[in-house]
């Protein structure tokens, strides 16, 4: 259910720009449904993810 | 063909692949539409492939074996499906590189290799209840760069 992905943002600049990616790293959910800046800590990654499953 | 890695970067990536555990299955997808980096990915994961012998590759092309790209959810090249392998059976933990894994994201690539290799993904229980419990696809995109 599940997939995790590492773009380079270099070489896909469209999907980057399409998630007006400005810092790395940038978890984008879901193609957009939600972004998280930064390498955060598991429970904020999973509350983020929770957030985005309850929609 | 010049190879990428260097004796002593070998040598360093074997001693941490000591910490392999299972069987890994690399799938490379390229293309022949444009990919300045198709060429330069293979030839790394090939390399380190080599490296081990836990560790197998398979070449695939995007357009020529676009059902299999499907199947993995694999959209972009250079493509790469890090799964782990019994046998014949390979088993998709959903880990995926897309683009070229060189500079900081190389390690990110053989991390993502010994994680697979240890078949347990590290999350606390917690984390590991919910995400049994997800009814619908989530996708997780980390933008990096290679810097």
């Amino acid at each position: 259910m599940i997939q995790a992905e590492m773009v380079e943002a270099t070489e896909f600049p469209e999907l980057t720009m399409r998630h007006s990616v400005s810092g790395v790293p940038q978890t984008t959910i879901n193609a957009g449904k939600a972004h998280v800046v930064g390498a955060v800590p598991e429970q904020n990654l999973l509350a983020e993810i929770q957030r985005v499953a309850a929609k | 063909m010049t190879q990428l890695l260097n004796d002593d970067i070998i040598e360093q990536i074997r001693e941490v692949f000591n910490g392999l555990k299972n069987p890994v299955h690399l799938m490379f997808f390229g293309s022949k539409e444009s990919c300045p980096y198709c060429d330069d990915t293979r030839q790394l994961v090939e390399e380190v492939a080599a490296i081990s012998d836990l560790l197998s590759v398979e070449v695939y092309d995007m357009e020529a074996d676009s059902d299999l790209a499907v199947r993995y959810n694999v959209d972009k090249a250079p493509g790469l499906v890090i799964a782990a392998k019994e046998g014949d059976q390979i088993t998709d933990f959903g880990v995926r590189l897309s683009g070229i894994p060189s500079g900081h994201e190389f390690t990110s690539l053989i991390q993502d290799i010994l994680l697979v290799s240890s078949r347990d993904s590290g999350l606390n229980p917690q984390t590991r209840a919910f995400l049994k419990s997800l009814d619908k696809p989530v996708l997780l995109q980390v933008f990096v760069t290679p810097t």
